[in-house]
């Protein structure tokens, strides 16, 4: 997690396009400028971020789905649920699963959970647009390699 | 439920129910010839609300980003997708396809 680069997860370690579903990590950093206020004394993970760690994670489902022909862009989000507080060190479980394509957006079910436990969840959509040029493709392409992403599992779905 | 065999008007009346609970309109107000956007409001944002209740409802996926492209093409009036009747039309289509 590279929260000064707004990269809320790690790597993905599971996509599974017949299921529709993806698994990512991340690991909270122990130290970060956002802690100094949020809060002094009581370091905490910020809600927003954690539903922005749970949209990264759909996003590269569906950028998976759509075989990267479209970028999700973060549009709503619903039934928003912090259970429980996360706190600088933590690893992070993330998981999401595609609730519904239709044409032109998407909706995902997410969650996060820590030590087995089930931190916070979500329902999200997503509008899905061509890539705004192919600048943009490259960089999500060369992101995707840094996240580990399993290009494998694209010809498997 | 799409299987009981839609007609005009109970189309209608699902999808006049679904603008009504997703956007919080006087469902009196949602009529045939309401116009989605330009009568009843509904920004691009809500009507994905309604998109994917529709898209539920009747089980089909309603092409959006073609319906879009014809109309900023200048193929297509934005009243032929978005009048709600025309828009129940293309939903009772859309449905007699999935089942052909």
């Amino acid at each position: 997690m590279r929260l000064e680069y707004f990269q809320l997860i790690d790597r993905i370690v599971e996509l599974k396009l017949s299921d529709q579903i993806i698994r990512t990590q991340a690991r909270v950093p122990l130290a970060s400028t956002i802690f100094e206020g949020h809060f002094p004394g009581f370091p905490l993970m910020p809600g927003v971020l954690l539903i922005e760690a749970m949209a990264q994670t759909s996003g590269w489902l569906l950028i998976a789905i759509t075989r990267f022909t479209r970028m999700p862009f973060f549009a709503a989000v619903r039934e928003a649920k912090l259970r429980s507080f996360v706190k600088p060190g933590q690893e992070l479980d993330l998981s999401a699963k595609l609730l519904h394509e239709g044409s032109g957006f998407a909706i995902t079910k997410a969650e996060i959970r820590c030590d087995g436990k089930l931190a916070c969840n979500a329902e999200i959509t997503f509008r899905l647009v061509e890539f705004p040029n192919p600048e943009f493709r490259t960089n999500m392409e060369k992101m995707a390699t840094i996240l580990e992403f399993p290009v494998g599992a694209l010809a498997n779905g | 439920m799409a299987d009981l065999g839609f007609t005009m008007s109970s189309t209608f009346d699902t999808v006049a129910n679904i603008i009504s609970e997703t956007c919080d309109i006087p469902r009196d107000t949602v009529k045939p010839e309401s116009h989605a956007i330009n009568d009843l409001g509904i920004d691009s944002l809500d009507f994905l609300d309604i998109a994917f209740a529709i898209d539920k409802a009747f089980g089909i996926k309603m092409p959006l980003e073609q319906w879009t492209q014809e109309v900023n093409e200048g193929k297509a009036t934005p009243e032929q997708y978005f009048q709600l009747d025309n828009l129940c039309t293309r939903i009772d289509e859309l449905v007699a396809a999935r089942g052909a």
